[in-house]
C-alpha cells in the first residue's frame, strides 16, 4: 500500500484544498498543500527505510485487476532505478510548493502542483504499460495549465507549444505499446521484458524507434527540444524547478525502462547511432547555451545538453553506465532544480534575468552574496567539479560509456566543459563587476539597490546545494539504492553484444571486469577481485535470471 | 526585458558647474536641503565625531608614547592593556584604528601645506636628531639601525609627525562635529546651510591654532614640531587633509580593478580623484578597503533618528555600511563647501563686480575640480 501511498496522499490533498467548503486564503492552501507533500515525504523516507537494497527485483508489488478486457491492470512496483526518482519528485513538489507564494487563484494552483506529484510518482512506479501511459498523460494537464495561467508575457503561445509536442510524443508511447500487445498477441499490457520474444528484429526495432522519439521529446533531445527552452522561460520558478528537476526525467526513465528494458536487442543494435545523436544533443544544448542571454534559457539548453550524457549512457548498457543514467538523473534533477530555483530567486529580486542588463549581483550589502555564491557552486556541479555530485555522475557516466562508444563519450566530454563555458559566462556577467543596471531603454548604467532576501528564498537552494555536496562527497550513498537494480538491469543478450563489440580486448578479461562491477557495489570492485574472482563470475552468470520473476 | 524594479528608476542628471556657483554665489548648499539630508548629515557626522575622537587620541598616543617603537603591538591600546582588551582588539569588534593610518599615511604620501615642507627642511633635522640620539642611546639596535641606514628613523619621525598633525586636526574637527551635534539636538540647526557655517564657524575659529609636537624621552622633552615653525591649523592641517583626503585619496581594492600600466591611475598625483568626494560607496564589505573599516566604526555609533531614517530604505539595516557611506559622503560634501566659504577671497554677497569676479573665478576652479566627483549624485540620492 505504501506505493498506492505516495500517489493517493497527494491526490487527496488536491481533492481537499479543491472542494473545501469554506473560503480559504491562499496562505491555507500553501499550508494544506505543504502539509500533505510533507506526508508525502515522510511516506517517501519510510519506503527508503524499507527498502530492500540487496534485492534487484521490483518491491512493494501492488496488483488490483482494473479493466481486464483492455489488459490495464493497477500494478505499482518499485527497484533501484525509480526509488530515486521517486524520492527526488518527492523532494522538489515539496519545494516547489515551498518557493510558491502569493500566487493568484491558491485553489487552482496547489491542487495542480499535487496532481503533477501524483501523476509523476505513479508514471514512476507503474508496472503496466497502460497504466504508466494514464499516469504520463495526467501529468500534461496540470503541468499545460500552471505554465498558461501563471506562467509569463508569452505563456500561452509557451504551453500549447508544450502541449502539442507532449501530447505527440504520448501518441507515439499509445502506439507503440499497442504494437506490442498486438504484434506479441499477448493483450496483455504488464511491463514484462519477454513480450518483446516473438517479435522480428525490424517490428523491434521500429517499436522502439516509436518510444524513442516519444520520450525523446519529452527528455528532450535535439532535435525534438524546442519546446523546453520556451516553456521554461513562460514557466514560473516553481514550475521551472519541478519541469527540471522531476518531469524531464519521465523521459529519460522511459527511456532506460522501455527502450532499453523491453527491447534490448534492439536497443544494443542501434546503440552506437543513438550514442552520436547524445552526442549531438550534448553539444548542440551547450552550444546554444552559451549564446543565450536569458539566465532561465541558458540554464533550460542545459538541460538539453545534461539531458543528452543520459542517452550516451543508456547507449553504452553496460552495468556501469546504467548506474550512470541514474545518477546523472538524479544529480540534473537536484542541479537544475537549484539554477532555476536561484535564477527565479534573481528574477524575483532584480525583475530581468537578461545577461545584457545585470551587473555585480554578488555585491555585498546590496547585492544577492549569498544566492550568487550558491549559484557559483551551483555552475560547479553542473560542470563535473570533483566534491559535487555533477562530478559523480558525469564521471561514472564517462566511465561506463567510454569503452563501447570511444569517440562519442570523448566529444560528450566536451560539453561538461562547455558547460564551465556558459556557466562562468553567466556568472561573471551576472555576478561580477560592479553592482549596476544597463537596461536597454536608459542609456548607461544606474545604481540599484535590490529588495532583501529572505530566508525564505535561500533555504531550499541551501539544502540542494548540501545534498549535491553530501552525494558528491559520499556517493556511496546514493549507489547503494540503486546498484542492485542496475547491474542486474542489463540482460545477457545485450552483455554478449557489449563483448562482441570490443574485439580488441580479450574477452574473459573484460567478462572478469563486468562480472565484478555488476555485482557488487563500486567500492568493493578492488578487494573482490583480487580475492575471488571465480565466485564472482558464477554469481554474473545468475545475473540475467534476476529478471526471472517477470518473465 | 520585462517589467521591473530597475526601469523605475532613472540616471542621475547631469548638473553643470554653472548651476553650483550660481547656487553657492546665491547663498544655496551644494547638497539640496532637504530634512532627510539634514538627518543623514548631522547623523553620520555625530557618528564621525565619536570615531574620530577615539581616532584622534590614538594618534597622538601613538606619536607621543610610541615614539620611534619599531614593534608596536600594543599602539591601538592607548596604553591600557587588559586581557579583555585583548581579545576585543583580536575579535575585530572594534574601533579599526588602521583606517586612521591609512588617512595619515595617504596625507603623507601627498604631502602639501606647511608641515610637509617642514619636515623636508633643514629645521626638521636639527629637531629630530637629538630625540633619535637619545632614543638611540637607550636602545642598541636603534642605535645600530641608525647607523646603518641613517634615513631610516627620520622618515619614521616624519610619519610621527604626521600621526600628530592628523591627531590634532581630528581633535578639532571632532569636536566641531559633536558641537553640531548637540546644537542639532537642541533644536538650533534646521538647515544644511545651517550646518555648513556652523562648520564653517568652527574652522575659522581654529584656524589659526598652532601645530606643535613634542616627545618626552627619558624625562626630557624634545620638540620634532616646535611652536616657532609657526604651523597652524587651517593652512598645514586641514588645508592638505582637504585636498588628499577629500579629493586625491588612493584607489582601493575593491570590486573595480585598476590597470596602471594601461594609465587607468593617473601619473600626476595631483590629478588622482578616488577621495571621499569621489569614492564609490558600493565596492565595501570586503576585507582591506579603507572605507569600509570606517563605516564599520560609526555603525556602532548612529544616532537613532538616523537608523530610523535608514531602516526605512530597501534593505533596511543590512546595508548600513551603504547608507553610512553615502550619508558620509554627504557630509563631506559639506564640509568641503564650508572650507570653500572660509577660503572665499570676497564676501558672497559682495556688490563690487571686480569682487564678484574673483568670487567667481575662484568657485568656477573649485567646481572644476568636483566635476568627477559624486556631487551629481548626491542630489538624487532619495532611493536608499
Amino acid at each position: 500500500m505504501i506505493l498506492s501511498a505516495l500517489i493517493l496522499i497527494p491526490l487527496i490533498g488536491a481533492l481537499l484544498i479543491g472542494v473545501w467548503p469554506t473560503a480559504v486564503d491562499s496562505n491555507q492552501v500553501r499550508r494544506g498543500a505543504l502539509i500533505t507533500l510533507a506526508v508525502n515525504l515522510v511516506v517517501t523516507i519510510v519506503l527508503i527505510t524499507q527498502f530492500d537494497i540487496s534485492n534487484p527485483d521490483f518491491q512493494f508489488i501492488e496488483q488490483l485487476n482494473w479493466i481486464e478486457a483492455l489488459g490495464l491492470t493497477y500494478s505499482l512496483g518499485v527497484d533501484g532505478i525509480s526509488l530515486p526518482l521517486v524520492v527526488i519528485n518527492s523532494l522538489l513538489c515539496f519545494v516547489s510548493v515551498y518557493i510558491s507564494n502569493e500566487v493568484k487563484r491558491p485553489r487552482l494552483y496547489y491542487p495542480m502542483l499535487l496532481l503533477i506529484a501524483s501523476a509523476v510518482a505513479g508514471a514512476f512506479l507503474a508496472q503496466n504499460l497502460l497504466l504508466f501511459f494514464l499516469f504520463y498523460e495526467l501529468e500534461l494537464i496540470p503541468l499545460y495549465l500552471l505554465i498558461a495561467i501563471w506562467g509569463g508575457a508569452r505563456r500561452g503561445y509557451a504551453a500549447t507549444k508544450f502541449l502539442i509536442y507532449t501530447a505527440f510524443s504520448g501518441a507515439l508511447i499509445l502506439a507503440a505499446f499497442l504494437g506490442l500487445a498486438l504484434l506479441s498477441e499477448t493483450g496483455s499490457f504488464d511491463y514484462n521484458p519477454s513480450l518483446v520474444q516473438g517479435l522480428t528484429m525490424f517490428q523491434q526495432t521500429l517499436l522502439m524507434g516509436f518510444l524513442l522519439i516519444g520520450f525523446g521529446i519529452k527528455i528532450p533531445l535535439v532535435p525534438f527540444h524546442t519546446w523546453l527552452p520556451d516553456a521554461h522561460v513562460e514557466a514560473s520558478t516553481p514550475i521551472s524547478v519541478l519541469l527540471a528537476g522531476v518531469l524531464l526525467k519521465l523521459g529519460t526513465y522511459g527511456v532506460l525502462r522501455f527502450c532499453v528494458g523491453l527491447f534490448p536487442e534492439a536497443w544494443m543494435k542501434i546503440a552506437p547511432l543513438l550514442a552520436w545523436w547524445a552526442v549531438v544533443s550534448v553539444l548542440y544544448g551547450s552550444l546554444a547555451a552559451i549564446a543565450q542571454t536569458d539566465m532561465k534559457k541558458m540554464v533550460a539548453y542545459s538541460s538539453v545538453g545534461h539531458m543528452g550524457y543520459i542517452l550516451l549512457a543508456a547507449s553504452a548498457a553496460n552495468p556501469l553506465s546504467i548506474l550512470g543514467t541514474v545518477l546523472q538523473m538524479v544529480s540534473h534533477g537536484l542541479i537544475s532544480a537549484l539554477m532555476f530555483l536561484l535564477v527565479g530567486v534573481v528574477y524575483k529580486k532584480t525583475g530581468t534575468r537578461d545577461l545584457n542588463v545585470l551587473r555585480g549581483l554578488m555585491a555585498p550589502e546590496r547585492g544577492l552574496p549569498f544566492i550568487g555564491s550558491l549559484m557559483v557552486l551551483g555552475a560547479m556541479a553542473s560542470a563535473g567539479i570533483p566534491g559535487m555530485m555533477g562530478f559523480i555522475s558525469e564521471f561514472i557516466v564517462f566511465r561506463g560509456s567510454f569503452e563501447s562508444h570511444a569517440p562519442q563519450t570523448l566529444l560528450c566530454m566536451v560539453g561538461s566543459g562547455l558547460t564551465a563555458v556558459y556557466f562562468l559566462l553567466m556568472i561573471n556577467r551576472v555576478f561580477f563587476g560592479r553592482l549596476t543596471a544597463a537596461p536597454d531603454d536608459v542609456g548607461g548604467t544606474i545604481e540599484v539597490t535590490l529588495p532583501k532576501v529572505s530566508w525564505r528564498d535561500r533555504v531550499p537552494a541551501l539544502l540542494l546545494v548540501l545534498i549535491i555536496f553530501a552525494f558528491g562527497l559520499q556517493p556511496e550513498w546514493m549507489t547503494r539504492w540503486v546498484e542492485s537494480t542496475t547491474t542486474s538491469f542489463v540482460p545477457g543478450a545485450m552483455r554478449a553484444a557489449t563483448l562482441v563489440s570490443q574485439p580488441s580486448i580479450s574477452q574473459s578479461s573484460i567478462s572478469q571486469f563486468q562480472t565484478t562491477q555488476s555485482t557488487k557495489p563500486l567500492q568493493q570492485v578492488a578487494t573482490k577481485q583480487h580475492n575471488e574472482p571465480k565466485a564472482e563470475t558464477i554469481s554474473s552468470e545468475s545475473t540475467p535470471l534476476a529478471f526471472a520473476p517477470l518473465l | 526585458m520585462t517589467t521591473t524594479s530597475i526601469t523605475q528608476l532613472q540616471p542621475a542628471p547631469v548638473y553643470s558647474s554653472a548651476e553650483y556657483v550660481e547656487r553657492l554665489i546665491s547663498g544655496g548648499t551644494l547638497l539640496p536641503n532637504t530634512p532627510e539630508n539634514l538627518k543623514e548629515v548631522v547623523g553620520v557626522l555625530k557618528a564621525y565625531g565619536v570615531v574620530l575622537d577615539a581616532y584622534a587620541i590614538n594618534l597622538q598616543y601613538i606619536a607621543n608614547h610610541q615614539f620611534l617603537n619599531l614593534i608596536p603591538i600594543f599602539k591601538y591600546f592607548d596604553g591600557e592593556i587588559t586581557p579583555e582588551k585583548v581579545i576585543k582588539h583580536l575579535w575585530h569588534n572594534r574601533i579599526n584604528y588602521e583606517y586612521a593610518e591609512y588617512v595619515m599615511r595617504t596625507m603623507m604620501w601627498h604631502g602639501g601645506g606647511g608641515l610637509d615642507a617642514y619636515l623636508d627642511s633643514e629645521d626638521f633635522w636639527a629637531c629630530c636628531a637629538p630625540a633619535i640620539q637619545a632614543k638611540a642611546r637607550r636602545n642598541p639596535i636603534l642605535f645600530a639601525f641608525n647607523k646603518l641606514f641613517p634615513e631610516y628613523l627620520p622618515e619614521q619621525v616624519r610619519q610621527l609627525a604626521y600621526y600628530s598633525g592628523l591627531g590634532q586636526f581630528w581633535r578639532v574637527m571632532s569636536d566641531i562635529f559633536m558641537d553640531l551635534s548637540e546644537q542639532y539636538e537642541q533644536g538650533n540647526i534646521k538647515s544644511i546651510n545651517a550646518v555648513v557655517e556652523f562648520v564653517k564657524a568652527g574652522l575659522v575659529a581654529d584656524a589659526a591654532r598652532p601645530i606643535t609636537y613634542s616627545v618626552t624621552i627619558g624625562g626630557t622633552p624634545y620638540d620634532i614640531i616646535p611652536p616657532s615653525i609657526g604651523l597652524t591649523f587651517l593652512p598645514d592641517t586641514a588645508v592638505p587633509y582637504v585636498e588628499s583626503i577629500f579629493f586625491r585619496g588612493t584607489p582601493f581594492f575593491g570590486t573595480v580593478s585598476y590597470n596602471a600600466q594601461a594609465q587607468q591611475i593617473p601619473i600626476d598625483q595631483a590629478q588622482f580623484g578616488y577621495g571621499a568626494l569621489f569614492a564609490d560607496p558600493l565596492p565595501i564589505g570586503g576585507a582591506g578597503i579603507p572605507p569600509t573599516l570606517l563605516m564599520q566604526d560609526m555603525r556602532h555609533y548612529v544616532p537613532d533618528y538616523l537608523t530610523e531614517l535608514y531602516e526605512t530604505s530597501v534593505r533596511g539595516q543590512d546595508d548600513v555600511r551603504v547608507q553610512l557611506s553615502q550619508s558620509f559622503q554627504k557630509s563631506m560634501f559639506c564640509v568641503t563647501e564650508a572650507a570653500v566659504r572660509g577660503l572665499m577671497p570676497y564676501p558672497a554677497d559682495t556688490a563690487d563686480p571686480k569682487e564678484r569676479v574673483l568670487n567667481q573665478d575662484y568657485l568656477n576652479g573649485w567646481m572644476k575640480r568636483l566635476t568627477e566627483s559624486r556631487l551629481d549624485v548626491v542630489q538624487s540620492h532619495s532611493d536608499n
